[in-house]
């Protein structure tokens, strides 16, 4: 506790931070849940919802633009991609707290530090994702349509690419919702985000269950919007299965 | 439908866009390997022929037939399509007039019927309506529905597949055709199906086709002319199946072509390709002493009684005969009554499954042609004579 005490107080957090008890009078009576006090306080969740939004939609459509451009890199080169995974999986194993550390010379405290720690742990998912969805269209295909005179570039776009978005957005479904988990985080460098409403004052249990809440039905709504996304993205995969 | 199997040299007019295709010392040598995978292979394939490569596993057919669209380079040598030398080719360009069909198919699963078979035209920037329209006209050349346009290919059977591969593969309207094992990984009957209806297609089409396969009965089935491989990728025959069954070049021909190559050689020709026996013709009515005289030089031991069109209505016993006159309804049924296009196998095929030793034999409109035997066969297999007569087309499916 004392840790991340240390790193929040580095930055400037309002005076009342940590003052969130004087507002629950609710709770100091009942001593537990207090839903009614949760929607009597909702709007102090708005904002810290929105940042987290924030930092879940901006770390992944970076980690995708990246981890895409890799793939498409590894896809041409074979030999990239050792290197590619032995650099994305060792930035996912770095704790996210030490990367944090690392970052903090360099981007200081705040929302960038936090986007760039969130984009460099989509990027192994991203990149396995990609890559294994453009490796994985059957050979035969491929012969065909180079057979047919498509060049490189036009199988890749015509042919390649769209067989591999099942693929591809399976990634971007774990992506999505591991960041969703991991940008509560952001909070212990002055990052924002929901975690704003959970670390500085986890004994608070009504205020952790709704903020558990609110990052549920985040994971739930983005995830189902992905999986929509993929549904109109792939209509051939339907009538396959419905076969 | 009209019969397929016209004379070659009359329907040069539909093959004008058809290319004659080269090989010109081609050689073949993939890095790491001692061995040319195919070696000073010269090959000429007439402009709206079929021809078959086969061979062996290993013998190099498919990396042959891979050079001419350049989806395998070629080392040494060259190859001509048209005149033109492929090297010269931009790779992409050169592809898009060259039909290509594999065995897996290898349809797009991602795009509709339509769209899979639009491909090349897509490439080559064909106006929209052009390119419905040309989907709709190949979607009934090779015989699916129009329904199966809005499909996609996981919901088609394996042989309707391979089709829609077919109908991709001619959809701009290629000089050349490849085609490696197309039917290789069909079940039998409908394998025999899509063979008949290439035949068919062709006979409208007139491209020149390129057809890998490892199979000497589809070789000999399927083409004009068969290129018979070693290992290596060293030419063993070129020739017609008729003369590639007649006289294999070597001991590997001879082997690859099979001991029953003289059957094999009966599927080339049709019942009016060989001598038939004179019928004994009896009709109705007529003095049983005429019918016995004509018996008695005859080579088939029964009258045959026919109607006034002379179409056979049965064959006559003593006991018909016995009578002043030719009675009206004989004891036996003239069945099984064969056709003079029937292919010669599927002749022999009716006399042994009917138990006949010999059966009428009709022309096109019923009238009796003559009567082939199973002793006629038995000796036309003997002479060697009637083999050098070459039967290109006799296998081609009629309607």
């Amino acid at each position: 506790m004392t840790s991340f005490r240390l790193i929040a107080a580095a930055g400037q957090l309002p005076q009342d931070f940590f003052q969130n008890r004087a507002h629950k009078t609710c709770i100091q009576e009942q001593g537990t849940v207090c839903p009614g006090w949760a929607l009597d306080h909702i709007g102090e969740w708005v904002t810290p919802t929105l940042q987290h939004i924030v930092l879940v939609a901006v770390p992944v459509a970076c980690g995708f633009v990246v981890a895409f451009g890799m793939a498409l890199l590894a896809h041409r080169r074979r030999w990239l991609v050792a290197p590619f995974l032995g650099v994305s999986d060792v930035l996912f194993t770095i704790p996210s707290f030490a990367l944090f550390y690392i970052l903090l010379p360099l981007t200081g405290l705040g929302r960038t530090t936090a986007i760039i720690a969130l984009t460099a742990y989509t990027l192994v998912i991203l990149f396995r994702n990609t890559y294994s969805g453009l490796s994985n269209v059957p050979e035969e295909v491929k012969d065909a349509g180079r057979g047919m005179g498509l060049t490189e570039r036009q199988l890749l776009w015509r042919v390649e690419l769209p067989l591999a978005v099942p693929e591809i957005i399976g990634g971007l479904r774990i992506a999505t919702v591991s960041t969703v988990a991991l940008a509560t985080l952001a909070v212990f460098i002055n990052g924002g985000g929901l975690g704003v409403k959970v670390y500085p004052d986890i004994s608070f249990l009504t205020g952790v269950l709704t903020t558990g809440i609110i990052l549920l039905a985040l994971a739930f709504v983005l995830d189902v919007a992905l999986v929509i996304a993929q549904r109109l993205a792939t209509p051939w995969l339907r009538v396959a299965q419905s076969r | 439908m009209a019969i397929v199997s016209a004379p070659k040299d009359g329907e040069r007019e539909s093959a004008a866009e058809a290319a004659a295709v080269r090989y010109e010392h081609v050689t073949k040598r993939y890095p790491g390997q001692d061995r040319p995978a195919i070696q000073d292979l010269n090959l000429e394939v007439p402009a709206g022929d079929i021809c078959v490569l086969v061979g062996p596993s290993g013998c190099g057919k498919t990396t042959a037939m891979r050079m001419v669209n350049r989806t395998v380079e070629i080392t040494e040598g060259d190859i001509l399509v048209g005149g033109t030398s492929v090297r010269e080719r931009e790779p992409a360009q050169l592809r898009r007039e060259i039909g290509y069909v594999i065995q897996e198919v290898g349809l797009f699963p991602h795009r509709t019927v339509a769209a899979n078979i639009a491909t090349v035209p897509e490439l080559l920037g064909w106006p929209r309506e052009r390119r419905e329209a040309r989907v709709h006209e190949l979607l009934d050349l090779v015989r699916l529905d129009q329904d199966f346009a809005g499909r996609y290919p996981a919901q088609l059977s394996g042989g309707q597949q391979q089709r829609v591969g077919v109908a991709r593969a001619l959809a701009a309207d290629p000089r050349v055709m490849l085609m490696d094992e197309p039917f290789g990984a069909i079940d039998p009957i409908t394998r025999d199906q899509l063979q008949n209806e290439f035949l068919r297609l062709q006979g409208e089409i007139r491209k020149t086709v390129l057809f890998v396969t490892h199979d000497i009965d589809e070789a000999i089935k399927m083409g004009d002319r068969v290129a018979v491989l070693k290992e290596g990728g060293r030419l063993a025959q070129y020739a017609t199946p008729a003369e590639l069954l007649m006289a294999p070049a070597d001991d590997f021909v001879e082997d690859f072509v099979g001991a029953d190559r003289a059957l094999k050689r009966l599927a080339l020709m049709r019942v009016r390709d060989i001598d038939l026996w004179e019928a004994p013709l009896a009709f109705v009515g007529q003095a049983t002493g005429e019918v016995r005289a004509k018996l008695e030089g005859a080579e088939v031991p029964h009258a045959l009684l026919v109607d006034s069109r002379r179409r056979p209505l049965g064959w006559l016993s003593e006991r018909d005969l016995a009578g002043d006159l030719v009675p009206e309804h004989p004891d036996s049924s003239p069945e099984p009554v064969l056709d003079l296009d029937d292919v010669m196998r599927d002749a022999l095929a009716e006399l042994l499954r009917s138990g006949a030793q010999y059966a009428p034999v009709a022309d096109g409109s019923g009238v009796v042609a003559g009567v082939l035997s199973i002793e006629i066969i038995a000796e036309f297999l003997k002479s060697p004579k009637a083999l050098t007569e070459e039967h290109p087309a006799a296998e081609r499916p009629r309607d």
